[in-house]
């Protein structure tokens, strides 16, 4: 990345201990610490048996139920509301 | 003890619990600031910066391997890493400095800090690229030994050493017009 400098005369205002202190929260570090922790070993749904079987078990259903809908169609055809024979 | 010896005693008890970590946020938390606010120059920001590099810290822990070299420059280096980040999508950055930060490189290079000195170097600086300003910060705005240059940038401290000459002496180049 470049840098473009630029140096103003004189030293900087000095950051105090208290100012810097102000910002210091330990509590919200460990809060986040153990958030992101948990999202970090949250196992995907897919690794987890129970969930997985719910999956598969949604999946079965989402096919069995294409295919009910499938043959259904294939048994009445809709007519053609033109009413020309193709 | 000496301090990095203290550190890795801290950073093995805070490995071993997480929640010991306390004593190296609060031992480090001022330095860490002071270090992201020479760049952010943003109290907000530096702020946010600040935390999430203690949290990245927290994280890797456990992949940290106490070395006897200060746990300081390892959390400068995720600092480094999140300016980085902040400043990811500007393809070009304003760094503002004063005439007492610089002192230390003027007088390295031989200028006495008047005026037009500093705008020159002003400019010379703005001439170096991303690697060779990341070393003249730490080494001469930073004020850390070659030692935590080397490590923060992830290699020897010999080669930190020569690298730092050639880009001072890229620096006196660079200035000599303006002399």
């Amino acid at each position: 990345m470049k840098r473009h400098y630029r140096i103003a005369p004189g030293a900087p205002q000095p950051l105090t201990d208290a100012e810097i202190a102000a910002h210091r929260d330990g509590k919200r570090l460990m809060f986040n610490y153990h958030r992101a922790l948990h999202r970090m070993h949250r196992r995907p749904l897919y690794r987890d048996p129970k969930s997985f079987l719910a999956l598969l078990l949604i999946v079965l259903l989402a096919y069995l139920l294409s295919e009910s809908a499938q043959k259904k169609r294939e048994e009445h055809p809709i007519p053609d509301p033109t009413g020309q024979q193709p | 003890m000496t301090k990095a010896g203290d550190d890795d005693a801290l950073v093995r008890a805070a490995q071993a619990d997480p929640r010991r970590f306390g004593i190296l946020y609060e031992r480090y938390f001022n330095d860490v600031f002071r270090f992201l606010h020479r760049r952010a120059r943003h109290r907000e920001i530096t702020a946010d910066l600040t935390q999430q590099t203690f949290l990245k810290a927290m994280l890797a822990l456990p992949r940290y391997q106490p070395r006897g070299l200060p746990f300081r420059a390892w959390l400068y280096r995720i600092a480094l890493n999140e300016i980085r980040m902040y400043w990811r999508r500007r393809s070009e950055v304003t760094v503002d400095l004063h005439a007492l930060e610089v002192m230390p490189l003027a007088e390295e290079i031989g200028l006495d800090g008047r005026e037009e000195d500093l705008a020159g170097l002003a400019r010379a600086l703005s001439r170096l690229n991303d690697a060779q300003s990341r070393l003249i910060e730490l080494r001469y705005f930073d004020g850390l030994p070659f030692a935590e240059v080397a490590q923060v940038i992830g290699i020897g401290e010999d080669a930190a050493k020569m690298r730092t000459h050639r880009v001072l002496a890229t620096l006196r180049q660079y200035l000599v017009p303006h002399k």
